[in-house]
């Protein structure tokens, strides 16, 4: 009676054995998807045309391809991080592109303004 | 000996490790660089302006911390205070376009305010060239009115004193000259010889001439006197200024403005007729009245 239970626990030990070895962190499947929403919004808003954003595109590229690579190696909690990494430097080149696009959209308006004062001058 | 060397040996074993263990809790470099980004975040745009993004970072940094104080030298560490740092700046960036957001809507409400007050300065211009073309317009209808009532009244007065010459005309020697129309009165129907005292009989004949003139207003009217060459010269300029005036004076009476009419004695100077035939000097003896040309 006591010989099936041992294999049994032997058996429940080795699969838990087996999936701790293989790196322990599941795949960061949710981490890859948004790390590309990511960088792709970015992309569509214009980050990279700009010159303080380009660098951090660039970043956010690099590292989720580096992050595909070790995923492919099973080591999963680094992936995660390089991926979350990509994700920070996506969102900042996406604000970079909004406040280059903000201050470019104040600037033009603060010319109208000037060329009407003008105007009220004369 | 033992006894005092014991507290040595436990010290000499400790230093290291403690030193070690400073050298690892050194921060890494994303670290350090987060909590001074923080702490500019805090004191800029970001904190003002997108508190929530700011918050966010602070948890990113916040974790970043957890994972440096539970490994320092870990690759965790690291990468979160990369995060954190990245984060930060990203709520600074966003801080400062919600800032450019707000400088382009205080341009643009003045700009709405300077369209207005340009608006109200060309309302105002146009009504005051409204109210001045009406006014011109007005005035320009009114001197069209007046004129028109001129040119009547012109046309009119003038129909008036042509009639009047054209009657004079009918009883008197009336010619139209250089210098005027000539109203032409024989000198000796209208004096007895030697005398500027107009006759009686020549009243009718002046009344008519008076009338005349009075039809030609806004005209100059000379009247000259002449003679013939009977006599002396003194004499005979004296007795055609005294003709000369005695018309004139009788023409004022009669209601012809006095300051539109003047006397000239011009004696025998200006012969019409053959001084040598009685006929001719009886046409020497004359006065004439010259309406000019000109008004």
């Amino acid at each position: 009676m006591s010989k099936p239970r041992s294999r049994w626990s032997a058996i429940v030990i080795a699969i838990a054995v087996t999936t701790l070895g293989c790196g322990g962190a599941p795949k960061p499947e949710g981490r890859v998807a948004s790390s590309q929403g990511a960088i792709r919004g970015a992309a569509e808003a214009g980050a990279e045309g700009v010159p303080r954003a380009t660098l951090h595109m660039k970043l956010a590229q690099e590292q989720r391809e580096q992050a595909l690579e070790l995923m492919k190696s099973g080591e999963n909690h680094r992936a995660e991080l390089l991926l979350a990494r990509a994700e920070a430097d996506a969102e900042l080149a996406l604000a970079l592109a909004r406040e280059s696009s903000a201050k470019a959209d104040a600037e033009k308006v603060d010319e109208e303004l000037e060329a009407l004062s003008k105007q009220v001058e004369e | 000996m033992r006894r005092a060397s014991s507290p040595m040996v436990v010290l000499i074993a400790v230093l290291p490790v403690a030193a070690l263990a400073c050298a690892s809790a050194r921060p890494p470099k994303e670290l350090i660089e987060a909590r001074e980004e923080y702490r500019r975040a805090e004191a800029g745009n970001a904190a003002k302006l997108v508190p929530a993004e700011l918050h966010v970072a602070r948890g990113a940094l916040d974790t970043a911390e957890r994972a440096f104080a539970e490994d320092p030298a870990s690759q965790d560490a690291i990468d979160n205070a990369y995060i954190a740092l990245r984060k930060i700046q990203r709520a600074e960036a966003l801080g400062n376009a919600a800032l450019s957001m707000q400088d382009k809507a205080s341009f643009e409400k003045s700009i709405r305010l300077t369209q207005q007050e340009l608006l109200t300065r060309s309302t105002s211009k146009l009504k005051n060239t409204e109210g001045a073309l009406a006014k011109e317009r007005d005035s320009l209808a009114k001197e069209k009115e007046t004129s028109a009532a001129e040119r009547a009244a012109r046309v009119e007065a003038e129909k008036k004193a042509q009639d009047a010459m054209d009657a004079l005309a009918k009883n008197l020697a009336v010619k139209s000259e250089a210098r005027g129309t000539v109203i032409t009165l024989a000198g000796g129907l209208v004096f007895a010889t030697g005398r500027s005292a107009i006759l009686p009989g020549a009243q009718s004949q002046l009344n008519q001439v008076a009338d005349a003139l009075k039809s030609q207003a806004e005209h100059h009217f000379s009247v000259e006197g002449h003679t013939d060459n009977q006599g002396s010269d003194r004499i005979n300029d004296d007795l055609s200024l005294r003709r000369a005036n005695a018309v004139r004076e009788y023409l004022v009476v009669r209601g012809v403005a006095a300051a539109a009419i003047s006397a000239t004695g011009f004696g025998s100077s200006r012969p019409v007729g053959d001084n040598k035939t009685a006929e001719g000097r009886a046409m020497n003896r004359r006065v004439e009245i010259i309406v000019d040309k000109q008004p």
